[in-house]
């Protein structure tokens, strides 16, 4: 028990050395920086105490963060449900297989002017362009995952007289979930990287268009905040995503560990 | 109800690249209402092909399979199985409790119905209080139970067994059978058997079908004259169990002349 504990702090310290060793070269390297686009890191994070620690966080972060949950649960849901009915038919993938193959094609940030086209200037745009880009590899993933369905699972959920779509629905899919979250981990950086790409073109609102602003009006130090601000916004959802992966696959885990 | 099954100029043959290849030829035997049947061959003979097309998963490319009258286009109604690959066959992600209320999700069961029928076939199986367990947190053995468990949960008229203590060691092998013949003492479900292991299949069946020859076809069909009730230690010293073994063993090996042409 003890011996636990001691290594969980140990697992913690070698997974923090080397961050910790960056901050601590990045705070002493910029220390004296007179440079106005490398600012010392202590004034940044005492700007960063001062701007987020305040009611701009709410007004910054929340539309982003709307958009990005908005656009990436569409995606997951359409990605999803879409790819176990392509998936579970055999003549859904000749079909679906060339225009995926097309849309997927397109880097993910390049739908952002076309959605502006559509939307105009809207949250619909940019919800739409965060959802089409995250679609893409959920989708993938679950058309794969579904067709390469265990056969033993199907044919015992056959001989004991499930429905089709309680085949599709109960075995494959569930079955198919490991694959599947691999689809959705692309997916979630993607809907993050468009979340903030998408904010670069005409708006006012969100983390993106505060650290663009901030860089063309020559607030340095607000840019890099936003830059920070950004990534740890990142490493959140992260973590968020691995306690959903976790829980839900536990079953894959768990018996990965065994066998 | 237990039901029979009547298999009739069962024939099937694959196409592969160096020609057709033809592993059933002619195959007929009829199970009785209630009977256990083990089927028994040599490595490769087309057991796991003939209880594929008893199953419905796999058509025959000749001849008929009957169940109540009339030929089988797909797993027939009041059929269960149990198979070899019980790690496969048990969906890993659903508890012992929700696999084995899987199959019964069509059957518009009440919910209370449904989980005293669970805990009724646990129970039959010697695994109370292992409903919310995972299988892969179980034994071998006991995941084998559970996927028996599963099969007698659905009341089933037809019992199919593919292999079923094929990857189970020794010990927990004859627990396994004493379980089964338990289950048929309880339920008399006709029980069809594919096995390797001639022992089990004399020590369990009413009737033994020996598969035989390329392409294979029903050698001959041993009757075990052996009383039930039947034990590992009375039953494996009897002279008639001795007798039967040898036979068959004879049979398999394809030494031995059959006695009886069914």
């Amino acid at each position: 028990m003890i011996m636990t504990w001691w290594r969980r702090i140990l697992i913690v310290l070698i997974g923090a050395w080397i961050p910790v060793t960056i901050i601590y070269a990045w705070w002493t390297l910029s220390a004296e920086s007179a440079n106005p686009y490398f600012p010392p890191l202590s004034l940044i994070l005492e700007r960063f105490t001062e701007l987020w620690f305040s009611q701009e966080f709410v007004v910054t972060v929340f539309p982003s963060l709307r958009n990005f949950i908005l656009g990436y649960a569409l995606a997951c849901l359409i990605g999803i449900v879409l790819g176990t009915l392509i998936g579970g038919s055999r003549t859904g993938i000749k079909y679906a297989e060339p225009i995926i193959d097309f849309v997927r094609s397109i880097p993910a940030v390049a739908t952002v002017p076309i959605f502006i086209v559509i939307f105009g200037l809207d949250i619909a745009m940019r919800v739409a362009s965060i959802t089409v880009a995250a679609t893409m590899p959920i989708l993938i993933a679950t058309i794969q995952g579904v067709r390469s369905a265990d056969v033993v699972q199907v044919e015992t959920a056959r001989v004991f007289h499930l429905s089709k779509s309680q085949q599709l629905w109960r075995v494959r899919l569930p079955g198919a979930l490991p694959l599947i979250f691999s689809g959705l981990q692309l997916g979630l950086q993607i809907a993050f990287i468009v979340t903030i790409a998408s904010e670069f073109l005409g708006s006012g609102f969100g983390i993106g268009s505060f650290t663009l602003i901030a860089t063309e009006s020559f607030l340095i130090l607000d840019a890099w905040t936003g830059v920070i601000l950004m990534g740890l916004l990142g490493y959140l959802i992260n973590v968020v995503f691995d306690i959903v992966e976790r829980f839900t696959l536990r079953w894959y885990y768990g018996q990965k560990k065994i066998v | 109800m237990s039901i029979g099954i009547t298999i009739s100029d069962v024939s099937m043959s694959f196409e592969t690249p160096t020609g057709t290849k033809d592993v059933l030829r002619n195959v007929s035997y009829s199970v009785t209402p209630g009977l256990f049947v083990a089927i028994v061959g040599p490595s490769g003979v087309g057991k796991t092909t003939l209880l594929r097309i008893l199953t419905g998963l796999t058509k025959p490319t000749g001849g008929t399979v009957q169940v109540r009258g009339s030929a089988i286009e797909g797993p027939p109604d009041g059929l269960a199985v149990v198979l070899q690959d019980y790690t496969r066959s048990l969906m890993p992600w659903l508890t012992v409790e929700k696999n084995i209320s899987l199959p019964l999700r069509k059957k518009r069961i009440a919910k209370s119905e449904l989980s005293a029928r669970v805990r009724e076939s646990l129970a039959e199986v010697g695994l109370e209080g292992t409903e919310k367990s995972y299988p892969w947190q179980l034994s071998g053995g006991m995941q084998q139970r559970v996927a028996i468990a599963r099969a007698l949960a659905t009341r089933p008229d037809l019992l199919i067994m593919d292999e079923p203590f094929a990857s189970v060691d020794a010990q927990t092998r004859f627990d396994l059978e004493d379980l089964v013949l338990k289950v048929r003492k309880d339920f008399g479900i006709t029980t069809l058997m594919v096995t390797h292991d001639i022992d089990e299949a004399v020590y369990l069946s009413d009737e033994v079908v020996v598969l035989y020859g390329k392409p294979a076809g029903v050698r001959e069909v041993v009757s075990v004259d052996i009383n039930f009730p039947r034990s590992q230690i009375e039953t494996r010293n009897d002279p008639r169990f001795a007798e039967l073994r040898t036979h068959v063993y004879s049979l398999v090996r394809g030494l031995s002349e059959p006695t009886e042409v069914v």
